[in-house]
């Protein structure tokens, strides 16, 4: 490591620089550890910008917080917002589209597939896949808890069954996709499953 | 002056390095056995031990503490004597410091698995280790303390402040966050409750990140980049600058990990101001070391040691203009619970760490063993297969957060969730975690070349332990400066130093913890929830909850969106989680939340299933649906619950403030076992043969409880 003194670039009479020979830049003197030496360089005007910009960003915010409440700051008027904004909006789009829904099975190819992906996500972690039940009763044989008309089991998807940890679909089922998904189990009767539950309930004629 | 003559022993290093290879293969392998567990779960074998929540906090304790830790002690112990022109003040502390942070690592990788856990993130170990961490780090304390106090240097290096600064703060989080009271050997609570334990936990999780990731690595690059480049640093004025405002904030930025959850506003805006201001400090630290580089980019084309530290260091500018924008609200609100944070981090260990670490090896291997690298082109395979690994690794995971984020909130024109099925949500992103592991794959390939190139390069040259040295005591000697260079006086005391770096890495954290053990701590101050203490069998399953490390893919904490509250139900307060020691909010949904699983439907809850489709569930995930990734646990319908341990885990509740009455412990088994009894009667009438005493019984008590106090 030289130590030679470059006194053109000295800013004093210390002779505090010397240069470093490929950047030009003023290496400090006595700034030596283990062979490193450290350069005099000033902070980039960029970096600094960016730190003052940050920290004006951070009054800016806590002032909106503190002093002035911003909605958009307070996390539970920001959840009230969101949530009235929504209601608003589908207040508006169910109240068009409350015509009643006919208590009929759907039986073209579509709405029966549309059924099917519901069940197979909604329905299946209790009554398994192919119907046969599990903690959820079996919907292959004739037996049924709680009626087999099209408007019982409507209302059991739509309010569920608490006692028996039935889940109420009303909040996540629009009434068609409940329609759609009832007529898909309605085609899982009289099919055989792998593992079919004990009957339960009373044996009932099939309506459809 | 006349020069003094001393010697270098490089024993230490040498042996840390060797070990930071080994422990690097061991951290990367876990890591893709849980990333495969989470294709495929069978890949468990059906071991209780190699479980995805038992696994996971292996693999991030190995990366962090025994990879990168390891890593750190090379390159402090090799770096250190030579900056400071004297060798290391203690043997035995060093001694002390190698075999005691390996035996802490062996007992990792045995306690872990066992799911003996304090079930806090990176914070997983149980007390008797804990106090075996403290130890150890301080004796690794003293001895660099007291090398700078036998220093020969008139001044310390950057590389030495940022030393500093992870001394001291490691210690104060530590022992801070390990705060927890035994009810057994390898059994605790933590003495926080809920969102305070929340705050500790983020406070200690985030500048784990900070003071254990960061720090000691930027250490790290301020001797190695100008060492291996020849280049001096950029600028001094930087260096200062960077360094006083880093350790700062750090501290501060915590609760952007609590953005949305149940802490107060105020917690989370100071949260985010800081780590927005933290962008600049950081860069600073990229800026000094890409910046050194000036003049020397020939050299970076043709040395992989100096390609893996530009990789590094721009990794690390990467992931710190990415922390500050996910600690935004609104980008927050989408990137939480999801892959992203999780590509975030492994661009920070992956990319940062690991090709600082390594980039460290191949060039002190050759200087420990008197020889050339033993091949230059393996090694640039090396950093080809790591960086790609990094970017097939993080870029996928992107995609991945980003799609379930928008796929949670997503809603129907009608309002209905498009989603409701969780699941669905995952079986998306499946390919991306495909592409993850293979990512993961690549990245491991990299290191296992290094491990081999590194091997022969040992092998064909002989170790030299000692370097003779001369240099003069320039300790005394008088200076004078002015301006800037005020600085240069506290550079040349270090004790004082590293007071000062103690004093300005506190104030964080007081002014953010002091208002959360004095006043109320609520952020809904209009709600008071009558909540009830855990019944003995509800603590027995939370326990084990904590145990089978369940938070690991399931959070108890849903935000205020309508989203999270159509899905899951009302969102969660603070005042609810009072009893919980340790909070269990948890940090990615790989799993659907559980904060109200238990909250019967016509009380506002979302998800309550019975008893017997949990059972069913536990057992077999699988068959209640077919593509659910979550492990079978049918050791729970096997083991027993542990009574003989309820009375003392009774006794340690009371000691927090938990109010059963008095005398409790001793009623506590005998309300256990009748609460028991009626769950597993109700599951025997569903037609499933079950004793009352098994752990499944305890579990699904307490998944049956969460949420419903919000009902009383």
């Amino acid at each position: 490591m030289s130590n030679e003194k470059h006194s053109n670039y000295s800013v004093n009479e210390d002779s505090q620089y010397e240069i470093d020979t490929l950047t030009n830049d003023r290496l400090l003197k006595d700034h030596s550890y283990d062979g490193i030496q450290e350069l005099d360089n000033d902070l980039p005007p960029w970096w600094k910008w960016l730190f003052y910009l940050t920290i004006v960003f951070g009054i800016i915010y806590l002032v909106r917080l503190w002093v002035f409440e911003a909605d958009d700051l307070v996390q539970n008027t920001e959840y009230k917002i969101e949530v009235d904004e929504a209601n608003r909006l589908y207040q508006a789009s169910t109240l068009s589209q409350n015509t009643e829904l006919e208590m009929k099975v759907l039986t073209d190819a579509n709405s029966i597939a549309a059924g099917k992906d519901i069940y197979d996500k909604s329905c299946a972690v209790c009554h398994t896949a192919d119907g046969g039940g599990l903690v959820g009763p079996n919907f292959t044989d004739d037996y049924w808890i709680h009626g087999n008309t099209m408007e019982e089991m409507f209302q059991i998807v739509t309010n569920g069954v608490l006692e028996k940890g039935m889940t109420p679909f009303k909040d996540q089922l629009s009434p068609q996709k409940r329609l759609e998904v009832l007529s898909y189990i309605v085609t899982l009767h009289g099919t055989t499953p792998a593992n079919p539950k004990a009957a339960e309930g009373d044996k009932l004629d099939w309506p459809y | 002056m006349a020069l003094e003559k001393f010697t270098y022993d490089n024993k230490l290093a040498k042996n840390f390095a060797v070990i930071t290879i080994v422990w690097a293969i061991v951290a990367f392998l876990v890591g893709l056995i849980a990333a495969f567990e989470l294709l495929y779960p069978s890949v468990n074998l059906g071991l209780e031990y190699l479980t995805f929540g038992r696994l996971r906090p292996l693999h991030t304790n190995a990366a962090i503490f025994a990879f990168v830790g390891n890593g750190i002690f090379t390159a402090v112990y090799y770096s250190m004597p030579r900056l400071l022109k004297t060798p290391m003040w203690s043997k035995l502390l060093g001694q002390i410091n190698f075999w005691g942070w390996q035996l802490i690592i062996v007992l990792a990788a045995i306690t872990l698995p066992m799911g003996l856990t304090s079930g806090k993130e990176y914070a997983e170990l149980q007390w008797p280790i804990d106090i075996l961490i403290a130890l150890i780090w301080v004796a690794f304390g003293i001895n660099m303390i007291m090398t700078m106090v036998k220093r020969r240097t008139k001044h310390i290096y950057v590389a030495i402040w940022f030393y500093i600064a992870t001394f001291v703060t490691v210690a104060v989080l530590h022992i801070f966050n390990s705060f927890e009271l035994p009810y057994s050997f390898f059994g605790s609570y933590s003495v926080f409750h809920g969102a305070q334990d929340a705050m500790v936990q983020w406070w200690y999780g985030h500048n784990a990140v900070a003071f254990f990731l960061t720090t000691p690595m930027l250490g790290l690059m301020y001797y190695f980049i100008p060492k291996v480049s020849n280049r001096p640093i950029y600028s001094y004025k930087l260096s200062i600058i960077h360094f006083w405002t880093l350790i700062f904030l750090y501290i501060w930025a915590g609760p952007h990990h609590l953005l949305y959850q149940a802490i107060p506003d105020w917690a989370q805006a100071v949260g985010i101001v800081m780590s927005i201001a933290l962008l600049a400090p950081s860069w600073g630290g990229m800026i000094n070391g890409l910046l050194t580089l000036r003049g020397a980019w020939d050299k970076v084309r043709e040395d992989p040691v100096l390609k893996l530290f530009v990789v590094g260091v721009t990794a690390y500018g990467m992931s710190t203009f990415e922390g500050p924008l996910l600690s935004l609200k609104t980008v927050n609100a989408i990137s939480h619970f999801t892959d992203w944070t999780i590509a975030h981090v492994h661009i920070g260990t992956l990319g940062w760490n690991g090709m600082m670490i390594f980039g460290m090896l191949y060039w002190l291997f050759p200087k420990f063993y008197g020889v050339k690298l033993y091949s230059r082109s393996l090694a640039n395979t090396h950093f080809w297969l790591a960086t790609l690994g990094m970017l097939f690794f993080a870029i996928p995971l992107y995609f991945a957060g980003f799609t379930q984020a928008l796929m949670w909130k997503q809603f129907t024109a009608e309002g209905y969730l498009k989603y409701p099925n969780f699941l669905e949500t995952y079986i998306q992103i499946r390919p991306m975690h495909m592409l993850r592991a293979v990512g993961g794959t690549l990245y491991l390939t990299g290191a296992l070349i290094a491990v081999y190139n590194l091997f022969k390069t040992a092998n064909a040259g002989k170790f030299i332990r000692f370097q003779d040295a001369e240099a003069e005591n320039e300790v005394k000697h008088v200076e004078h400066h002015k301006g800037w260079l005020n600085h240069r006086k506290i550079e040349g005391k270090p004790v004082t130093f590293t007071i000062w770096a103690l004093i300005v890495i506190m104030i964080g954290g007081l002014v953010e913890f002091v208002p959360m053990f004095i006043g109320p701590f609520n952020n809904h101050p209009e709600l008071t929830i009558n909540v009830k203490p855990y019944t003995p069998l509800e603590l027995a399953g939370r326990d084990i909850y904590i145990k089978e490390g369940c938070f690991n893919c399931h959070s108890q904490m849903i935000r205020p969106f309508r989203s999270e509250v159509e899905r899951y139900g009302e969102y969660s307060k603070t005042g609810e989680f009072v009893y919980n020691h340790p909070f269990q909010w948890g940090s990615r949904r790989t799993g659907p939340d559980l904060a109200r699983e238990g909250l019967p439907f016509d009380k506002g809850g979302k998800l309550k299933k019975p008893d017997a489709w949990h059972y069913e569930h536990m057992i077999n995930p699988q068959k209640t649906n077919i593509q659910s990734i979550m492990p079978p646990y049918p050791w729970l319908a096997t083991k027993d619950i542990d009574m003989d341990i309820i009375p003392a885990k009774i006794r340690a509740m009371q000691t927090l403030g938990v109010p059963y009455p008095e005398g409790y412990d001793q009623k506590a088994v005998a309300d256990l076992q009748k609460q028991a009894h009626g769950i597993a009667e109700g599951l025997r009438k569903s037609g499933i043969e079950v004793e009352d005493q098994k752990e499944i019984i305890a579990m699904i008590a307490y998944l049956q409880r969460l949420g419903t106090d919000i009902a009383n």
